[in-house]
């Protein structure tokens, strides 16, 4: 997989521009999770809480270290469904029209890190619905984490929605070239295995466009 | 030119800069391998290693940093061609090495990822024994945030070459890695590894690693190396910004030195100016080598635990010596009971484990590294390798994520001549038990005397006193009622020695009744003579009263904070104990989802009725009811999976009083995900629900192929099949998989479920029922049961 994307990047050298990684980290104080999120992947009402799901989301708040790397780039999007990062050259259909009318984008990934996942290993054996429970508002935690890094990394900038590989017809397999390109394994830990899905689980890549 | 270990402990030595950014300014593309070029542009990267030796660097990192069979087909080629541009920048320069570069593969390790340990290992070696014959002169593992992979790459080193090799990983600002790891821990595990130099790289800037030198400087006996970023970007202003320039690097590369780091260096963003600064502003500081630490500690794969005046807690729980339960689960190869012993022991307040799983009916080395591999997923306590067979020990030394404490070594020539090179490979503390081939010595003395050969004999082999815990053995009482005095005095003496002391403290009062007593007083006078690990029971209030007590009276509790907080639980459980819960019983308990509360009401009214009516009377209506509001949305999935827990729990101590020929197998089912698909939370969901409905659960994981699913069908002559996918992408898996199953037997029936399944789709793969949700799957199953 490696091999093929530094193929396509041979290819195109004329305009890249290098970049650098930026880094957001935050403490989980400072970052609401999105109840309505929450309510979603727990299968509840709005606002619903009981010990457990309070037990848990304190449990897991000592747990999560958010990180988020990020670079902006400009895309050349000449080609119909190809949108052209300089470090990958994605076809999407979907990908494409949501960029449609940008010539920059953000791309990021952000996690919350290893230590969820070593609990959840943990509680799959102890308790079911700890298991559950901590899942899903680790899910929601993350997805509350890249709004946050969003709104620092954009600014006043006017942006599309955030837009991961796996949506659509967005192929996975471009996670290997979006983690590289990020050092994510240095800077954020992350991994793949061979499925393209990330470690730590709880983890996020993206692409934004910038609108002009 | 001299050798590089030899330089080490004359002067300070330089590594270069960042790679990529030198070679970004010389038009390499953003995102594109840098390895490549070793090939295509060798010119420039010989002038990239020019530069640096140029700038003074004593050491050139090969440009080889993502190079590995996985990710390049050519990976000889690269390397070769990498080692070669290096070599010849040297070539004609005094003091000039060049370091073989190696990188993590990318891939997390198991437990949590999906490479395999010996897989990892296999990459780096096929790397090394390339860069060997092509004559680096050391090897720099690096930028390592996993500290089970640096102990693949670092095995693979030492395996497959003789060159010194140098590590360093990524810390954070917590002074973590990634992974978790404390620098005491990773200098604990590689130290053991003997490598040659350790330290931090990459990562963080050099502002950052000040705090993190301190711990080096605390633990590390070797070289330590720094080699640091240009620290991170920032944005200011809306402008890209780096903070830190060539002055500001080096600047902070004199702290850090003075601080006593011995190698200094640079990594991303750094470039050739980086390098000469510091090298200028360096010259004048003082060179010191790290002092020889006399730490005794074992390590996980997130800590080091000090082996010192503060008493140790060693887990005795994992040994099935006296312990039916623990011996059915090791033959049936249940490792959730010995996972939770281990979560247990850790909640209790162990700070070591200790693991032995031996059994004559089983493969022990196999259960062993079972055992292993599995509880350091869930507990970050270092373990206690417990085993008489050194095959055992050597294969779960390998494959152990830390530095592990090695139960045991004897007097004997034949152990020592068996565990003493294990130690001296994979490193590790030693328990030494004063035993040979004359037995146990009556005396004190005659122990002190067997400590002493083990401790000489341990040193023919590089093994330090520091790694060596002699246990004098503690015998009971019952049949020699001087053990005790004798045992307490081989302590004494053989502290005297200059090693730490362990006892497997219940032995004493083997034969007695109300054996917690005695135990618990040995315990005492046992700390009291300056014992340092205690192999015991941490559910025995007796003797975590004492541990707790003698630390608060003995200055080890600063403000005898770890006593109040014990004592302050210890009373509030006896509070609630003595409260009766509001006219509480197994049914409510079941539906409140009170776990504890459930098994104890079920204990209670085992005594007084049936299992069968337990289960149908009271646990059975109780799930129901629940499951009815959850159906009608009055109560939520939480709340029925703390129900479903609950329920568990009580069914467990049902279970326990069915005899095993009357268990009921005809209520079965098995539950996959289906291949292709890891997401196996739903099919968990439901696997908690059928159990506490009291269903036989044949639970296959994830990523099941359709051959297993049905193989597991057949041979338990099971008709009823659960399937998951959560995937769009699997769902072709799961038709294969239903298609099997109508080939092989066509009464079995099939459930499917999953976020991406319908009622339509579920039909048009052919599946038998749809399952909307977890309580729905199990009303089928219900009826399928009743009807059959």
């Amino acid at each position: 997989m490696l091999i093929l994307f530094v193929k396509m990047s041979e290819e195109r050298t004329d305009n890249l521009k290098n970049t650098d990684i930026m880094l957001i980290t935050a403490d989980t104080r400072n970052v609401e999770i999105d109840r309505n999120e929450m309510a979603q992947r727990l299968g509840t009402k709005r606002h619903f809480e009981d010990d457990l799901i309070r037990k848990c989301t304190q449990n897991l708040m000592n747990l999560i270290r958010y990180k988020c790397a990020y670079i902006r780039v400009p895309v050349d999007m000449q080609t119909e469904y190809v949108c052209d990062f300089g470090f990958m050259r994605v076809k999407s259909i979907n990908l494409y029209k949501n960029l449609q009318g940008c010539r920059e984008v953000f791309a990021m990934a952000l996690t919350a890190g290893l230590a969820v996942d070593r609990e959840l290993a943990k509680l799959r054996i102890v308790s079911q619905a700890e298991y559950f429970v901590t899942d899903a508002i680790a899910s929601a935690a993350i997805d509350s984490f890249a709004d946050y890094a969003v709104q620092k990394m954009k600014g006043n900038l006017r942006c599309c929605p955030r837009f991961s590989p796996g949506y659509g017809d967005f192929a996975l397999h471009f996670q290997q070239p979006f983690l590289e390109r990020l050092s994510a394994q240095a800077l954020l830990g992350i991994t793949l295995d061979q499925s393209f899905l990330m470690s730590p689980m709880k983890s996020i890549t993206a692409i934004m466009g910038i609108k002009q | 030119m001299s050798n590089i270990t030899e330089l080490i402990q004359q002067q300070r030595i330089f590594f270069d800069g960042g790679t990529g950014t030198v070679l970004q300014a010389m038009g390499l593309p953003a995102g594109q391998s840098p390895e490549l070029w070793n090939l295509s542009h060798p010119d420039k990267i010989i002038s990239l290693h020019n530069q640096y030796f140029d700038a003074g660097a004593n050491i050139v990192k090969t440009n080889t940093f993502g190079v590995n069979r996985e990710k390049f087909d050519q990976y000889r080629e690269l390397i070769q061609a990498g080692i070669r541009c290096a070599k010849q920048a040297a070539q004609g320069r005094n003091n000039a090495f060049v370091a073989f570069d190696m990188g993590p593969t990318g891939k997390l390790l198991e437990p949590l990822g999906p490479l395999k340990f010996e897989d990892a290992v296999s990459i780096f070696a096929d790397n090394i024994k390339v860069a060997a014959e092509c004559g680096a002169d050391l090897i720099l593992i690096e930028t390592m945030n996993d500290s089970y992979e640096t102990k693949a790459a670092v095995l693979a080193a030492k395996e497959n070459c003789d060159l010194p090799v140098f590590v360093t990983n990524v810390y954070d600002e917590s002074g973590k890695l990634m992974t978790g790891a404390s620098s005491a821990a990773m200098i604990a595990m590689l130290e053991g590894l003997k490598v040659d130099a350790v330290g931090m790289n990459c990562s963080l800037g050099p502002d950052k690693m000040l705090p993190i030198i301190d711990e080096f400087r605390q633990y590390a006996s070797l070289p330590v190396i720094v080699n640091p970023n240009a620290g991170l970007p920032e944005v200011r202003d809306g402008k890209t910004v780096y903070t830190i320039d060539a002055d500001a690097f080096s600047d902070y590369m004199v702290q850090l030195a003075e601080r006593g780091a011995t190698i200094l260096g640079g990594c991303c963003g750094t470039t050739p100016a980086f390098i000469a600064e510091t090298i200028r502003k360096t010259r004048s500081i003082p060179y010191t080598l790290p002092t020889r630490k006399d730490i005794t500690c074992v390590s996980s794969y997130t800590h080091a635990v000090i082996i010192g005046d503060d008493p140790i807690l060693i887990g005795e729980r994992i040994n099935p010596t006296g312990k039916p339960k623990l011996k059915e689960a090791l033959r049936s190869g249940d490792l959730n009971y010995i996972l939770n012993e281990g979560i247990r022991q850790t909640d209790a307040g162990c700070h070591i484990l200790d693991v032995n799983v031996g059994l004559p009916e089983i493969n022990e080395t196999d259960m062993m590294i079972r055992c292993i591999s599995a509880l350091q997923a869930v507990t970050d306590l270092p373990l206690q390798i417990d085993s008489t067979k050194p095959d055992t020990l050597a294969a779960a030394m390998r494959i152990y994520n830390g530095k592990p404490l090695v139960n045991s070594v004897n007097g004997t020539a034949e152990s020592m001549s068996h565990v003493l090179p294990l130690v001296q490979k994979y490193g590790g503390g030693l328990i030494a038990l004063t035993i040979d081939e004359n037995g146990i010595p009556d005396t004190a003395d005659g122990r002190v005397a067997i400590a002493g050969n083990i401790i000489a004999q341990a040193e023919t082999y590089g093994i330090p006193k520091k790694d060596i815990i002699v246990d004098p053995l503690a015998l009971t009482i019952s049949s020699n009622q001087s053990s005790a005095e004798v045992t307490l005095e081989a302590v004494r003496k053989i502290r005297e020695l200059g090693v730490k002391t362990s006892l497997g403290i219940s032995n004493i009062s083997f034969g007695l009744p109300q054996r917690e007593l005695i135990t618990a007083a040995f315990y005492a006078n046992a700390l009291q003579t300056g014992l340092n690990c205690a192999i015991m029971n941490p559910f025995s209030a007796a003797m975590m009263n004492m541990y707790y007590a003698y630390r608060a009276l003995h200055m080890l509790d600063n403000g005898c904070l770890d006593y109040i907080g014990y004592a302050s639980a210890q009373t509030g459980s006896a509070i609630t104990a003595k409260v009766p819960a509001a006219e509480e019983n197994l049914h409510t308990a079941i539906v409140k989802g009170l776990k504890e509360s459930a098994a104890a009401k079920a204990e209670e009214l085992i005594r007084e009725c049936s299992p069968l009516t337990v289960i149908n009377d009271h646990i059975i209506p109780a799930l129901n009811e629940i499951g009815t509001a959850f159906e009608e949305k009055k109560a939520y999935l939480p709340q029925l999976l703390m129900s479903a827990d609950a329920a568990s729990a009580a069914f467990e101590v049902v279970k326990q009083n069915i005899p095993a020929e009357q268990s009921d197998k005809s209520r079965a089912i098995v539950l996959a995900t289906v291949k292709g698909d890891i997401h196996d939370i739903g099919k968990n969901i439901v696997k908690v629900l059928m159990e506490s409905y009291g269903f036989t659960v044949y639970d296959l994981g994830r990523d099941v192929p359709p051959e297993v699913i049905r193989d597991c069908a057949v041979e338990h002559q099971c008709k009823l099949v659960g399937l998951s996918a959560l995937m769009t992408t699997t769902v072709p898996a799961m038709a294969d998989t239903i298609r099997l199953l109508n080939e092989t037997d066509r009464s079995i029936k099939v459930i499917v479920g999953g976020a991406v399944l319908n009622r339509e789709y579920a039909e048009m793969i052919g599946a038998d029922h749809y399952g909307a949700d977890a309580m729905d799957s199990v009303r089928y199953a219900e009826e399928f049961y009743r009807t059959i």
